[in-house]
């Protein structure tokens, strides 16, 4: 899930490297091979990402390509949907969309005249072909709600689900279409064949992808022709911007205060948040058999007074460098968000809520009731910084509330147990509204939500109601309102089994004169969002 | 001015360190609250007067958790140095007594010393769990070969010197060849051979926490503290690595010079120099 895999071996490496790079002078070594960045004059951008991004499958929109929690355009092959700036649908391939009365079949019309970039035309049966595949081999996404796709004609497929699923038009707006005569899973990732906006040229494992406009796209023709991407962990990055090698490169906070000359920092908002989950039922062992829940927050009043009683901004000063924004939900600025999640900060209130609950303040400042003192432990995952911070920063401003607040760092092995009965900083943010499904709608066996103990047949009730609505566009106000109906909800107002914290920016150090096209909100995973439109970015 | 003659100024020196070594060595559970507090008003500060050590990104004071981490390491290699010498101790001794014994330990003794060493620490501390029971267990169990291999040789050759052969000739019991004969003799290697296991059990200590396989991030240890100075080094922050690499250093070279004085001092060949 929310890993940012801390891979030591790969720090004592970067050392050598480092120390290697220092001895030879950093000479000659021109990834791409062709010599220098873009530079104004050119139409070919060189863009650093994180080496995480390299996809270990290949590009294989069957294996995951594009898809899952770090979802993004994929680039080589096209999708029948697209999500829109707004994060709203649009079509691709698709020329229309809909689904049937009960919700249990899609109709897709797709456009004609599209070819693959070996020749052949791209029709109905490689969009099936495409669909049933995934089902079968697809890690990343969740294909449960579809039985089988079939193509009806030439241009014509059909989708049979397994119930009604009315966010399926964001499913297909992540997975590439990819030719059944030539498709091989053994190959392909290293080889696509595809109908995108750019093709494969050549991918170097551990080192970079380079990849050249497709002359026969059918839509508009990219104005980049050529991107490479190099893959490389971030200080390196850093490096390479000092030297002047890459047009474009991920970054972070830690290096945002020195921009090398040249560059600038182009701060992307995003839905990437950070949040805790705040066990909602009192200490136990759960039906099956796990340790879960807190007596402390079990406590609606102790929620909600953790919920306003954080100081977001002062969060964002002190940990992001002033790069991010406020979260109050897990989908903030997204269609289906509601407004009625946002909260004003107020420690006074908040310590008034705590006092009405009962927990007043004891012995060395910290709150009690009946004997319990107000006590927190909070996890964050072992080796990622940022959330580190966030610990200690949250811990810091809970003490002010007179909660003691102790941290710890843990592997994802434990993590996802102990977080049933102790709060987690925790990272989401996808481009569906199935996250908030994922994240407080109920499981059938076990009667409580997936990550932290928490159930609310209200919020079920309209997230079920969503999901069998006509169409996508529909279902926003029904998941507005699982969030709060104006009675109950997951917000302050409401039973608030979760706070969400900031909103991380996505930086990146962007060459001067390079004009990177508007962004969508990035969702979570710092990897290739910035290139979903690489082909409208121009030099000027 | 009064010079010191080699025996005396090593003493001086074995006194010094040893107490400076002390002191860090208790200093660590006195800053432990010190080391952890965050506090943000004061982040990414580089040295000065108030943090000779510099902050880090959580504006943690580096001055207070290198030392509560240098206390952490000295005690770590002191509980991991004490069982492998115990543990050298048993079965080089009973490798010397006995042919069977000697067979099995000889064999273990091959076994531990062909795998890498820092594959070996690695392997046992993932096996035991990590964090500080797991480390010590990597450390304690695979250091103990090297010592038990000079004890033993000790044992054997001393068993053959000419006042042994006489004692023994003579009837003298085995507790009294033990006491005056065999003990005197051995004991100094015993304790050289435990001080120079410190520095070892340091460094293999810091190492594989480096690695991400010791000690838990919430520790302030040295390793810890290194690895995580590795993300900020390209931002310009070498305080992050330069003072508390350093202060390992300094601690593995004291100990190692202590090892060696502690050797001239009780050293049989040199006790007179």
């Amino acid at each position: 899930m929310k890993k940012r895999s801390g891979r030591p071996w790969s720090r004592a490496f970067l050392a050598l490297a480092l120390g290697a790079g220092l001895l030879s002078g950093c000479g000659s070594a021109h990834p791409s091979g062709s010599g220098e960045a873009g530079g104004p004059e050119g139409d070919q951008v060189i863009i650093a990402l994180n080496a995480a991004a390299e996809p270990a499958a290949g590009f294989d929109p069957c294996l995951g390509w594009g898809a899952g929690e770090h979802v993004h355009e994929p680039l080589l092959q096209s999708t029948l949907t697209v999500t829109n700036p707004d994060l709203t649908i649009g079509y691709d391939l698709a020329t229309g969309c809909a689904a049937s009365e009960d919700g249990m079949t899609w109709t897709v019309t797709i456009r004609e005249g599209v070819r693959f970039t070996d020749g052949t035309p791209l029709a109905a049966a490689d969009v099936a072909f495409t669909y049933n595949t995934a089902k079968q081999t697809s890690t990343a996404g969740d294909f449960t709600m579809l039985d089988h796709a079939q193509a009806v004609d030439d241009a014509t497929v059909v989708f049979h689900m397994t119930r009604p699923f009315s966010i399926w038009p964001y499913t297909m707006a992540a997975v590439g279409i990819v030719p059944e005569h030539c498709y091989d899973s053994a190959t392909y990732g290293q080889a696509p064949v595809g109908s995108g906006r750019y093709l494969l040229r050549q991918w170097d494992r551990g080192q970079q992808v380079i990849l050249e406009a497709n002359p026969d796209y059918y839509g508009e023709p990219p104005k980049i022709k050529r991107v490479v991407i190099l893959f490389m962990e971030e200080d390196a990055a850093f490096l390479a911007v000092q030297a002047g090698q890459v047009d474009a490169a991920d970054t972070s906070a830690v290096y945002a205060g020195q921009t090398p000359p040249g560059y600038t920092l182009l701060a992307c908002a995003s839905v990437d948040n950070r949040g805790i989950n705040l066990p909602a039922v009192p200490a136990g062992i759960d039906s099956q058999g796990r340790t879960a829940g807190s007596d402390f927050l079990a406590d609606v009043q102790v929620r909600r007074a953790i919920n306003i009683g954080i100081d977001r901004q002062e969060m964002i000063g002190h940990v992001l460098n002033g790069y991010g924004s406020p979260a109050y939900s897990v989908c903030d600025g997204l269609p289906w968000y509601s407004e009625a999640s946002q909260v004003a900060y107020n420690p006074a209130e908040a310590a008034a809520l705590l006092d009405q609950a009962g927990w007043t303040i004891g012995a060395k400042g910290v709150r009690e009731k009946d004997g319990v003192t107000a006590a927190l432990h909070l996890l964050y995952p072992a080796g990622d910084s940022v959330r580190q911070a966030l610990a200690a920063e949250l811990a810091n401003q809970l003490r002010r509330l007179g909660i003691d607040a102790a941290m710890e760092g843990v592997g994802w092995d434990t993590a996802y147990s102990r977080a049933l009965s102790e709060p987690m900083i925790w990272g989401w943010g996808a481009h569906t509204p199935m996250e908030l499904y994922n994240l407080y709608h109920t499981d059938k066996e076990t009667g409580t939500a997936a990550y932290s103990p928490y159930a609310n047949p209200a919020v079920d009730g309209y997230m079920d109601r969503a999901l069998a609505s006509g169409s996508a566009e529909e279902s926003y106000t029904l998941w507005q309102k699982a969030q709060w109906d104006g009675v109950t909800g997951i917000t302050q107002q409401g039973d608030i089994p979760w706070v969400w914290l900031v909103n991380v920016d996505h930086l990146y150090w962007v060459r001067e004169g390079l004009q990177v096209a508007e962004q969508k909100l990035h969702p979570h995973g710092h990897g290739w969002s910035i290139v979903n439109n690489v082909d409208q970015w121009c030099w000027s | 001015m009064r010079v010191w003659n080699r025996r005396q100024a090593a003493l001086v020196f074995f006194a010094l360190a040893s107490a400076v070594l002390l002191a860090v060595a208790l200093c660590g559970p006195l800053l432990a609250g010190r080391a952890a507090e965050t506090d943000f008003s004061r982040k990414n500060l580089p040295p000065c007067l108030a943090y000779p050590f510099g902050t880090d990104w959580l504006g943690r004071d580096m001055l207070a958790r290198t030392l509560a981490g240098l206390s952490l390491s000295i005690r770590l290699g002191g509980l991991t140095a004490g069982v492998s010498a115990l543990a050298a101790l048993t079965l080089g001794t009973a490798a010397a007594l006995w042919r069977r014994a000697d067979c099995a330990v000889s064999w273990l003794i091959d076994l531990v010393m062909g795998i890498p060493h820092i594959l070996l620490v690695m392997l046992i501390a993932l096996a035991w769990g990590r964090g500080f029971a797991g480390v010590t267990a990597g450390v304690a169990l695979s250091h103990w070969p090297v010592l038990a291999r000079v004890i033993r040789g000790e044992i054997l050759q001393l068993r053959q010197a000419p006042y042994f052969l006489a004692a023994e000739k003579l009837g003298v019991s085995w507790g009294q060849m033990m006491r005056n004969h065999l003990l005197p003799h051995m004991l100094p290697q015993f304790f050289v051979g435990l001080v120079l296991l410190f520095p070892h059990a340091i460094l293999h200590e810091a190492s594989i926490t480096f690695l991400g396989f010791g000690l838990p991030p919430e520790q302030p240890a040295i390793g810890m503290i290194l690895s995580e100075s590795m993300g900020y080094l390209a931002a310009g922050r070498w305080w992050l690595a330069l003072f508390p690499g350093g202060a390992l250093v300094l601690v593995v070279l004291l100990f190692a010079g202590v090892g060696e004085r502690l050797r001239r001092l009780l050293d049989p060949a040199s006790i007179h120099e």
